[in-house]
């Protein structure tokens, strides 16, 4: 039972890859044109993911610095802190004594003798609180004016961040990026199904000869399954190497303006999402067109 | 075996390919379907390999209507018949020996028993010389005869033929009548539909005539 199931699996993926071979140009086409399309969500992908890992945290996360009354006492700063960390859209919450404060600012300012200051440290206890990026302008705002009505907030200063401060812009050019990709994914999806398609409708009179001598349906689909596999994988592998390729050429162009932002830049990572991304789409895709596609012809013969 | 009672077959915009067609075949029997193209013949064996359903009446074949199969019981019903097209269908890819193994491997035979079928079946035809051939390199006649030999290597109980000889010269076409009467002989119920009255009319078999959708004669009897 089993060797006659790696028998027909075997002869299967020889008829896919016999058929591949003869038909290598038609097929070399179908995936490079199918991964240069899937290239273009992925490379979209690419640098919406490459940009968020290259920017700095500040301006994606809003922050909160609260400076805490002198009055406050310990049972009082735990407690505050625990509702920040309990809030919905916090990313963290750090404390800052006042002393680590003085330390830092010596640091920064070069402050020498930092003993001799700290019984007169005039800082007060603080938090430094990051929004995760989840919150919109409008949450942000009611919290922080929520805890400036706190009794041991002395005073607090908000940073929102530059995702925050150009929301309108940030908004609007992410529901088109976000409808681009759609729109082009959908395409993308289509594109590949129907070359699929294609595959099994060139081969009607060997369907129909394969059902007439009464082969199920597994049977059948088999030696299409693995050819639809195969042209999504190495379209998959076309499209990586397009997205590769690509994001090289635009890392080169926004370099300049990158280091900027993180002196170490030298290009945009490739994220691993987006590879993964693009494999499991373009097999998925291929397989479920080439499915649909013998299933289809089977039902007029069944 | 073979039992069509009252069958009719129209397409969708009403076009009616077939119309209250009774007949029984006997196991073993062999019968020639004859008609006019158009007629109605390959409506009727479509209807007999499942390929289409009867819109009324029912065919059954060896006590089981047809309508009731599907999946895997079509599947198994259409392992136990043979099937010769006037074109051969061979898979250019393929060898003989693979052209004519394609049902049982299909029917899920072990590897040991099928090259001994395979000859065996090529025999039949005289075409055992060819087994490691590819079919792009064989004449019209000796591809019909793969063909053949693809239809009875996994022994059917039923073997139906759509214009076996609509490609082949009379003397070609004479041959594989031979063939099938031998098959006759060893019990093969037989069915062949063709439009040629040289070949029919060569060989003492029943005859049933088509026209129009309708039966209107069976064996040398007119129907009224």
């Amino acid at each position: 039972m089993i060797s006659r199931w790696l028998l027909d699996n075997a002869q299967a993926i020889f008829d896919a890859t016999k058929r591949t071979k003869d038909h290598l140009m038609q097929f070399a086409f179908l995936m490079m044109l199918l991964g240069v399309l899937l290239a273009i969500p992925g490379w979209l992908a690419q640098i919406w993911f490459g940009m968020q890992s290259v920017v700095p945290a500040e301006a994606i996360h809003s922050e909160i610095l609260i400076f805490l009354d002198d009055q406050t006492d310990v049972e009082s700063r735990i407690e505050l802190e625990v509702k920040l960390e309990n809030y919905e859209f916090i990313k963290s919450v750090t404390f800052v004594s006042k002393n680590d404060a003085l330390i830092n600012l010596s640091k920064e300012d070069g402050l020498s003798g930092i003993e001799e200051l700290i019984d007169q440290n005039p800082l007060p206890d603080a938090f430094r609180v990051r929004f995760d990026t989840r919150a919109g302008a409008e949450a942000e705002q009611t919290f922080v004016d929520q805890l400036r009505l706190d009794d041991r907030v002395q005073s607090l200063k908000y940073y929102p961040s530059t995702r925050i401060r150009y929301s309108t812009l940030v908004d609007t050019l992410g529901f088109l990026g976000i409808a681009f990709s759609a729109l082009t994914i959908i395409g993308v999806l289509m594109a590949v199904f129907l070359a699929s398609a294609a595959d099994v409708v060139d081969d009607r009179q060997r369907i129909e000869l394969y059902t007439l001598l009464g082969a199920s349906q597994r049977y059948i689909k088999r030696p299409y399954l693995y050819r639809a596999s195969l042209m999504g994988f190495m379209s998959g592998t076309v499209a990586c190497i397009v997205i590769i390729m690509a994001n090289k050429f635009s890392s080169e162009i926004v370099v300049q303006n990158l280091q900027a932002l993180n002196p170490e830049f030298e290009e945009l990572p490739v994220d691993n999402r987006v590879i993964i991304s693009i494999y499991i789409t373009s097999v998925l895709a291929s397989w479920i067109g080439a499915e649909r596609a013998v299933c289809h012809r089977l039902k007029l013969l069944n | 075996m073979i039992e069509f009672d009252g069958v009719g077959k129209i397409y969708p915009g009403s076009r009616t390919a077939l119309a209250n067609v009774t007949f029984r075949l006997a196991p073993g029997e062999m019968a020639f379907l004859t008609g006019h193209s158009g007629a109605g013949k390959s409506t009727l064996l479509r209807l007999l390999l499942r390929l289409e359903t009867a819109t009324t009446g029912s065919v059954r074949v060896a006590g089981t209507d047809l309508d009731s199969l599907s999946g895997k019981k079509l599947a198994r019903y259409r392992r136990r018949v043979g099937v010769v097209f006037q074109d051969p269908n061979l898979e250019d890819d393929l060898t003989i020996y693979d052209n004519v193994a394609l049902p049982l491997r299909i029917a899920g035979f072990s590897e040991v028993d099928i090259p001994k079928r395979v000859k065996a079946a090529l025999s039949r035809v005289d075409l055992a010389d060819q087994i490691n051939s590819s079919p792009r390199y064989l004449s019209g006649g000796q591809q019909q005869r793969v063909g053949i030999a693809r239809a009875i290597v996994h022994r059917p109980a039923l073997l139906v033929a759509d214009e076996p000889t609509g490609n082949l010269d009379p003397d070609l076409s004479a041959r594989v009548m031979r063939m099938f009467t031998k098959f006759q002989q060893l019990g093969v119920t037989i069915l062949v539909a063709t439009h040629e009255r040289a070949v029919v009319e060569s060989l003492p078999f029943r005859r049933l005539v088509i026209e129009n959708g309708i039966l209107i004669s069976d064996g040398m009897k007119k129907i009224d």
